[in-house]
């Protein structure tokens, strides 16, 4: 499931914008299913600026850790605080409920380089 | 992508219908978790209903001939005198310095015939091991693919074996041979998750067909189908060692806690002087177990401290407990740390309180 509205990265995350320079940023389908039942997310606290590539934090399943990469540069403004109790949802509703931080983006027509839905779709299909 | 030198159980076809997630394992290319299941659904059906697994890497190795038990239980920790033919035991291969080639179950036949279930990664270790010993008679054949295994296991198991006619009413560790579709089977009361379950051991040709008859069993009891991920997650809550992680060359059955599968009573077993020499003076680090008091998820190899930040040891097996909810561990310390003692792991480089805590984490339903 790769829905074609979202931008993705190589990292199997997805960007989407929700307001002026400000970016909602999650997993993939792809990545929920590769990691398993995520049991524990380690999210950043709103106001941290963060780099490109930079660690924005972590997704623990059963099975493995995995880190989560910040796609853009910018200033955390909001996490999903549900996370903390119900990290399923990562698993459950990956590109809605399973959100996992905001961005306010340093430079928005960064968004631009990221992948589109086909390019992303072929990336996974390569395995 | 494929490694064409995993070797392939008899079911992979019927895994990859079902959309399994595969990993290697001990050289076979095993399901970790299924599409319609997931680690945490396939070890809740297990806790509260029945699951079926498909553990046919696991070993087998026939020690036949005049004398075989008494040879057995003259290389193998634990005492066959403590069981009757019809019973099955979790006994040790040591080396002479006292670690372990293998953690395995032997099925005691008769007293020329002894059935084992070593590790799918040991098993040509242990064949080799106990043929170049055997005296004259004795054959030590491996089986590996002779006999596909599946285990059946959770508090309504019995009612998949009854559905399919198989024997039920054994006592823990005890094993039966009967019949499926009027082919062999050997029933046994075994498991490695802590529940009530068998484990069934067909000819490798009919293992498909026990396999589906299995699942079209289990399924309206909210039975699943369920992978090695699970399996490990439920093996770690009751504490049982894995070997290679919590029992290995470097870790004696005196240091994992294992000395219950020891017949220290027998004049010798591989490793006997070894082995009787650490239990005298103490080993110098135990296997304990630890609860995470944080959220956060332990992993083998991560170091624990204690709360001043000395380092007192390390993980051996780490995992989030499905039915605690809460991360878990078992790990090796200096000397004996007291239940209740606070620790802290260091989780790549974050700390996660815990506790230490007598295994098993989660109560156990075997018998």
């Amino acid at each position: 499931m790769v829905p074609e509205q979202l931008k993705y990265t190589p990292e199997h995350e997805w960007v989407v914008l929700v307001g002026e320079s400000v970016v909602r940023i999650g997993i993939t389908d792809y990545a929920q299913n590769q990691l398993g039942d995520v049991v524990f997310v380690q999210l950043p606290e709103v106001g941290e600026r963060v780099t490109a590539g930079q660690t924005l934090g972590e997704v623990e399943s059963t099975k493995s850790v995995s880190d989560i990469f910040a796609p853009l540069a910018g200033e955390v403004t909001a996490r999903n605080d549900e996370l903390d109790g119900s990290p399923e949802l990562i698993n459950t509703d990956a590109y809605g409920a399973g959100w996992m931080v905001e961005l306010r983006l340093d430079d928005a027509s960064a968004l631009d380089e990221l992948l589109d839905g086909a390019g992303y779709r072929e990336l996974v299909d390569q395995g | 992508m494929t490694d064409t030198s995993l070797l392939l159980s008899p079911l992979h076809a019927a895994h990859t219908e079902l959309k399994a997630t595969f990993a290697p394992f001990g050289g076979w290319q095993m399901p970790i978790q299924y599409a319609e299941g997931g680690v945490v659904a396939e070890h809740t059906a297990v806790r509260e209903s029945v699951g079926v697994f498909d553990v046919s890497h696991l070993g087998k190795a026939l020690v036949a001939g005049p004398g075989a038990a008494e040879f057995v239980n003259s290389a193998l920790t634990n005492d066959l005198g403590r069981i009757a033919p019809g019973k099955a035991q979790y006994t040790l291969c040591c080396t002479d310095s006292g670690g372990v080639v293998d953690d395995l179950i032997a099925y005691l036949v008769g007293a020329e015939e002894v059935f084992l279930v070593p590790n799918a990664a040991n098993t040509a270790r242990v064949c080799e091991l106990l043929a170049a010993q055997a005296p004259a008679g004795i054959t030590v054949t491996d089986q590996h693919r002779e006999h596909g295994v599946l285990a059946v296991q959770g508090p309504r198991s019995a009612e998949v074996l009854a559905a399919l006619g198989l024997p039920t009413e054994l006592e823990y560790m005890a094993f039966a041979d009967a019949s499926f579709a009027g082919t062999p089977v050997r029933v046994c009361r075994t498991g490695y998750t802590g529940e009530h379950g068998y484990e069934l051991l067909p000819r490798w040709a009919d293992t498909t067909a026990l396999w589906h008859a299995l699942l079209a069993a289990a399924e309206p009891l909210g039975g699943k189908p369920c992978g090695l991920g699970a399996r490990d997650t439920l093996r770690t809550e009751m504490g049982y060692p894995l070997h290679g992680q919590d029992l290995s060359l470097e870790i004696s059955p005196v240091q994992a806690g294992a000395g219950w599968a020891v017949g220290w009573k027998k004049p010798g077993f591989w490793g006997h002087e070894a082995l009787r020499a650490e239990k005298e003076n103490g080993p110098a680090r135990r296997l304990h177990g630890l609860r995470a008091l944080d959220r956060g998820v332990p992993r083998a190899g991560m170091a624990v401290l204690d709360t001043g930040g000395g380092r007192i040891g390390e993980t051996t097996s780490g995992t989030f407990s499905p039915t605690l909810r809460t991360g878990i561990a078992l790990a090796l310390l200096d000397g004996a740390v007291p239940p209740g003692t606070e620790l802290v792991l260091d989780v790549r480089g974050r700390s996660l309180r815990c506790e230490v805590v007598k295994p098993p984490f989660v109560e156990s339903h075997v018998r």
